[in-house]
């Protein structure tokens, strides 16, 4: 009976042993795919920024500025 | 016996069978080992270009001309598509395109590997888009030009692919573009990214520059341009306003112009910068240059008299001189020269001076060669050699005929004079910066020489003195400013005809150069009009056409720029 016991809990052990170095094998690359995905979060929200600043500009400058008065007048 | 034969010869085919697997194996591995090698790096990897962000382009002060813009593209690779039948249906709900007209853009796609669907496209559709087999995303750059038209030939304009192909973002193409870098990923058999391999190459970001051009004169320069372009219908228009004791262009205006974000409904002919591209004789206008190269040479001073022979000038070896509008004058100074603007005042002064120091003082002044502004396409304008000279040179060019300029050099000519007589270089980049905003390069204003280009007595006295007098009393009156004191001068330019010999009768460049304070020159402005319509019976000349848009900049200029006004009673 005791002997079983040691047995299965040898075969859980080493089967937790070797998901736990699968997993950590593998975790190289999931952090660098989750790293890479909020670089990509940040690039679009940066370029969502840099739009609106473009947009801004857009409205602000003498040029936009001067045909505003224009159409007024 | 015959069973032993039999095995034997068995046995040697199965050797012989064997042992050319063995020279295939051994052929495969190692002769041809580096071949497949190739094939099969070429199949693990997927190579993906990041593109880096063009540089900025800037005013002096910090407003946006030129700038880049990350947007998505949804693509398809139409030889893995397999039912765009079945596809198109799919996608069009995603897309916000009807199903038969992506259909056609796959179907029809000139390149097997590429087909747009969608510019532009959201995140959501972008992620939904890309569950389908040979669907894909790809980021782009787009050039945006905040301004328009604006400062359109200074700033010049990008191809689809951003490359520069004119003004600035083709003179300054390779700091603008930055560096690319290769990311090279191990791909599965769909072509997918799994994994980054390894990144080829330095990937900056293009450098910005920050021009010396401020956008409000540049909008004054504009607005004032266009409104006599149109009232005259001319054919083309220039106006520059430049810090004479630096050389710093402050506004560059060219007309017709076009819009750089609109490149492919512009008509080519716009794409001209009328001021570093167009040659012309100037006319009167050249005329205080060699006034101040004779007076400077010592051959003439302020208080000689030369006569002008009452309207008619004729001698062996230069033909006959007239004045414009058949006036007649006797005996002027060299001041009323300038402020009559007398054509045969001017030829006996080149006389005086002759060919040699002519030449060589309007060398000095820069006539003959570019500028070297950073622009593509300058003129060098056309100064003939001395030993191409003939009688007729050394009378016609001090009135300006016989020479051409462009409207730049002339600007650089009128800057040394309002400078003291020093060199000074125009120039239109102050500084290139990097992404952080750091300044990588710094420009300063150059000059050519070391020293003075004519007497600072000389240069002074020619703006203080006879430019002056030509505001108050000459031909530039309607440049005459309450606030500040206004020094200028007027050229109408004959226009040469273009297949015969002569000049055209109505065809002219009306052009005005103004500044102030003359006392202390802080702006000049430079205005040049191409044949206004003389139909129009509303004038021609650069007292009637120029000036007035000329006062309009420099009173405007002065204003922004907070220049101290005249004291009361001076």
């Amino acid at each position: 009976m005791r002997s079983r016991f040691c047995f299965v809990f040898a075969v859980v052990y080493f089967t937790g042993i070797l998901i736990l170095t699968v997993h950590l094998r593998s975790a190289n690359d999931r952090i660098l795919y989750n790293l890479c995905k909020i670089r990509a979060e940040q690039d679009r929200l940066k370029q969502q920024l840099w739009v609106k600043q473009l947009q801004l500009e857009s409205l602000i400058n003498p040029a936009a500025v001067s045909e505003r008065l224009e159409q007024r007048d | 016996m015959k069973s032993i034969r039999i095995t034997l010869v068995f046995l040697l085919v199965l050797i012989a069978a064997f042992l050319s697997l063995g020279a295939r194996c051994l052929y495969l591995q190692h002769f041809r080992a580096e071949h497949y090698r190739q094939i099969s790096f070429r199949q693990q990897r997927k190579f993906v270009t990041e593109k880096p962000q063009r540089g900025e382009i800037i005013d002096c002060r910090g407003r946006l001309l030129a700038a880049s813009d990350k947007f998505q593209v949804i693509k398809a690779e139409p030889r893995i598509i397999q039912d765009p039948v079945k596809l198109a249906p799919q996608l069009a709900p995603i897309l916000d395109i009807e199903g038969i007209e992506i259909y056609k853009r796959i179907t029809e796609s000139g390149n097997p590997g590429f087909a747009r669907l969608k510019l532009d496209a959201t995140a959501r559709q972008c992620a939904a888009a890309s569950k389908f087999h040979g669907i894909g995303v790809e980021s782009q750059w787009r050039r945006h030009y905040p301004m328009g038209r604006l400062a359109c030939h200074v700033v010049g304009f990008t191809s689809l692919d951003n490359r520069g192909l004119g003004g600035i973002e083709l003179e300054c193409d390779k700091e603008l573009s930055g560096l690319p870098r290769v990311n090279v990923f191990f791909a599965d058999a769909r072509r997918r990214p799994v994994r980054l391999k390894q990144q080829t190459g330095q990937f900056t970001d293009g450098a910005g520059a920050i021009l010396t051009l401020d956008s409000t004169i540049q909008q004054f320069a504009r607005d004032e341009l266009v409104r006599q372009y149109r009232e005259f219908e001319a054919e083309g228009a220039v106006a520059i306003v430049a810090e004479p004791k630096t050389g710093a262009i402050l506004a560059m205006v060219s007309l017709p112009d076009f819009d750089p974000g609109d490149i492919r409904s512009a008509d080519a002919n716009t794409f001209r910068n009328r001021a570093v591209n167009d040659q012309f004789e100037p006319g009167s206008i050249l005329k205080p240059i060699v006034a101040a190269v004779a007076l400077d040479a010592g051959v003439v001073n302020t208080g000689e008299r030369i006569f002008c022979e009452d309207g008619f000038y004729h001698g062996r070896g230069f033909g006959g001189i007239t004045e414009y509008r058949n006036h007649r004058y006797g005996n002027m100074t060299v001041r009323q020269i300038l402020v009559k603007s007398s054509n045969i005042g001017m030829a006996k002064i080149g006389q005086k001076l002759g060919k040699e120091k002519l030449y060589k003082g309007l060398k000095l002044f820069g006539f003959g060669k570019k500028t070297d502004i950073e622009l593509p396409g300058e003129a060098p304008g056309l100064l003939w050699p001395v030993s191409r000279w003939t009688g007729y040179s050394v009378t016609r060019i001090p009135f300006g005929q016989e020479i051409t300029i462009t409207t730049i050099q002339l600007l650089r000519a009128y800057c040394i004079l309002a400078n003291g007589g020093r060199s000074v270089q125009p120039y239109l980049i102050k500084a290139m910066f990097d992404n952080d905003g750091k300044v990588i390069k710094l420009k300063h204003p150059r000059t050519t020489s070391v020293g003075f280009v004519v007497d600072p007595e000389v240069a002074n006295w020619v703006v203080r003195d006879a430019m002056v007098e030509v505001v108050e009393e000459g031909t530039g009156k309607r440049a005459k400013l309450e606030k500040w004191q206004v020094f200028g001068k007027t050229g109408t330019a004959n226009i040469a005809k273009s297949n015969e010999p002569g000049y055209s009768k109505s065809d002219y460049v009306a052009s005005f150069i103004a500044g102030a304070p003359a006392e202390d020159p802080a702006v000049l402005v430079l205005v040049s009009i191409r044949k206004p319509n003389k139909k129009l019976g509303k004038g021609y000349t650069g007292g009637a056409v120029a000036s007035p848009v000329a006062a309009r900049i420099l009173e405007k200029t002065l204003t922004y720029l907070q220049v101290p006004e005249r004291q009361q009673g001076s």
